[in-house]
């Protein structure tokens, strides 16, 4: 009986879209803040200030949430930063980063900004809150047409 | 508010890794519900309100209350919807089932919340994709911040700025896992010790496995009235006294006032003591069900939501005041950590357990003296949202 029966093929694993990738695209055609990601390439982490009424934000933005500007300019954040707290992720981990466990993530100070990144470079138990860390720049390698980067720290 | 609104039933499946697929949920849930009210049935309900947060994702499925609808028989004449808040969107449902019953909108509702969590092993990380893209998933998803890091760094940054220990943080999850272990229908059913917690698998540290809730599928149900109408169906109705929420304009790791306050659950808690007439919360609330996603939320939140000073919430465990027997019965459902956090479920099914406290329908290990006002609780993401509602016992 069964075997007159029609088949209907599935592939064993189906190719997961990019929207299911943690990256985001980062050129000028594919997101307003280009220019943080084309900063982030040249080594230097920024973020947005309004021109109006001076707000600094992190994540960067295209409109200031606090007077609704929308001319915002790039500034530079300092490359050292204070680590301001710290933990692991050792199971759980999502689509894409099963092979990167365990790591150390964080939350660090970087002037007036606080941010969440990556810690490399140190085990958990070696850190403390405050410790000093600094800036690297990694590149990212997957299902984009064009080169990518992220930020991370490692301690000073 | 112009009118009364009151739980008067509602019902749930078993929670746990479930050999069950999400619309099976739903139904369990639903005849669960009704079973539990006579004299209403699905041609009642005016109004549906669906707690879920990722269907598209786990359980590749949108649209889902029109889902409920079909399958549970309901046709609401007057307002359908799905909330979604991350972990409060079964809070969200009901508060919305109680605005809407409150402005004359509608007299009967409907709330559900289901979750479906668990895909098979190697389809694991699918599911920890929808779970770490709740922050910013740009900015901080990106870096692994899913919720057990994030809530280790609060638990990190208390420890550090007030003194609360690593034993503290294990009381609370050993209170509320041993409350689970008499809830049929609760992930986890076994009695913890202090020491089972701190020995546990060091998932995030500080926090371990145990002071972690589960990855649960779930799903509770129930059934809300104005006062007229649950007059004709009920002897015993747990009324909705209070509500608040409060939320910061905040999702991503630099935009939170703190990591070890949530300011926001003080806000909103006001609003539903300020409603609900409570000057002194300690005194005036018998039975709690509040946020214990991971067992440093159940101690920040004795402090924010206006119990102790800020920096004593390990000491109001310490002390036991969040005991069955203490000064406010915290969780005796046994909590996420006990029951699991099939994420828009909770707040349904923590509504239920203050219904089913009032009218002396739990297990006698787990059953909290005579309570006459309960409040639920819950935060939802990196703890920018807060959701509390007060309800008292009483009579139609």
């Amino acid at each position: 009986m069964s075997d007159d029966r029609d088949a209907v093929e599935l592939p064993d694993t189906i190719e997961l879209p990019r929207l299911l990738d943690f990256y985001e695209l980062q050129t000028a055609e594919h997101t307003g803040i280009h220019e943080f990601y084309e900063r982030l390439h040249e080594g230097r982490l920024s973020t947005t200030r309004c021109s109006d009424c001076g707000d600094v934000q992190f994540p960067p933005r295209i409109v200031c949430p606090e007077c609704h500007c929308d001319d915002l300019e790039y500034v530079d954040l300092p490359r050292e930063g204070e680590l301001f707290a710290f933990s692991m992720l050792r199971a759980g981990a999502p689509l894409g980063m099963e092979d990167e466990v365990p790591f150390v993530t964080g939350i660090v100070e970087v002037g007036d900004v606080r941010l969440s990144a990556r810690i490399d470079g140190a085990e958990y138990d070696d850190l403390a809150i405050g410790d000093p860390v600094e800036l690297k720049v990694v590149e990212i390698d997957g299902p984009a047409d064009h080169e990518r980067v992220f930020y991370r720290f490692e301690p000073r | 508010m112009t009118r009364s609104v009151g739980i008067v039933g509602g019902g749930h499946t078993r929670w746990g890794d479930r050999e069950a697929t999400y619309k099976d949920l739903i139904q369990e849930a639903g005849k669960a519900t009704f079973d539990d009210v006579s004299g209403v049935g699905p041609g009642d309900i005016e109004g549906l309100f669906v707690g879920s947060v990722q269907p598209e994702r786990f359980a590749f499925q949108t649209h889902v209350a029109p889902m409920v609808a079909e399958l549970l028989g309901v046709a609401p004449d007057s307002m359908i919807a799905r909330t979604e808040l991350a972990c409060a969107s079964g809070q969200a449902a009901l508060r919305y089932a109680w605005l809407a019953i409150a402005a004359g909108q509608l007299d009967t509702a409907l709330v559900l919340g289901v979750e479906k969590m668990n895909l098979p092993d190697e389809h694991a990380a699918e599911a920890q994709s929808g779970m770490t893209n709740v922050m910013d998933r740009e900015f901080d998803g990106v870096n692994g911040l899913n919720a057990p890091p994030y809530f280790a760094m609060v638990a990190q940054r208390h420890m550090h700025e007030y003194g609360t220990t690593r034993e503290q943080l294990a009381q609370v999850s050993a209170k509320n896992k041993s409350h689970a272990a008499h809830n049929e229908f609760a992930q986890f059913q076994e009695e913890v010790s202090v020491d089972d917690v701190i020995d546990s698998f060091p998932l995030s540290p500080p926090l371990c496995l145990y002071d972690c809730s589960g990855i649960t599928d779930g799903a509770a149900g129930l059934i809300l009235m104005s006062e007229e109408k649950a007059r004709e169906v009920t002897d015993e109705a747990a009324w909705i006294t209070g509500s608040g929420q409060a939320c910061f304009a905040s999702n991503s790791v630099n935009n939170l006032p703190s990591m070890s306050a949530w300011p926001q659950a003080t806000t909103a808690a006001e609003q539903a003591y300020d409603q609900a007439g409570i000057d002194d919360p300690v005194a005036e609330l018998d039975v709690a069900e509040v946020h214990d996603c991971f067992s440093i939320s159940e101690i920040v939140e004795y402090e924010d939501l206006g119990w102790v000073e800020k920096g004593e919430g390990g000491q109001f465990v310490e002390d036991g005041r969040s005991a069955l027997d203490g000064d406010i019965a915290v969780n005796p459902r046994g909590g996420l950590l006990g029951c699991g956090h099939p994420l828009g479920a909770t707040g349904v099914s923590q509504a239920l357990e203050i219904y089913n406290q009032f009218r002396g329908d739990v297990p006698a290990e787990r059953r909290v003296p005579d309570p006459e006002t309960g409040l639920i609780h819950n935060l939802s993401g990196s703890a920018s949202v807060h959701s509390v509602m007060t309800m008292a016992r009483g009579r139609p």
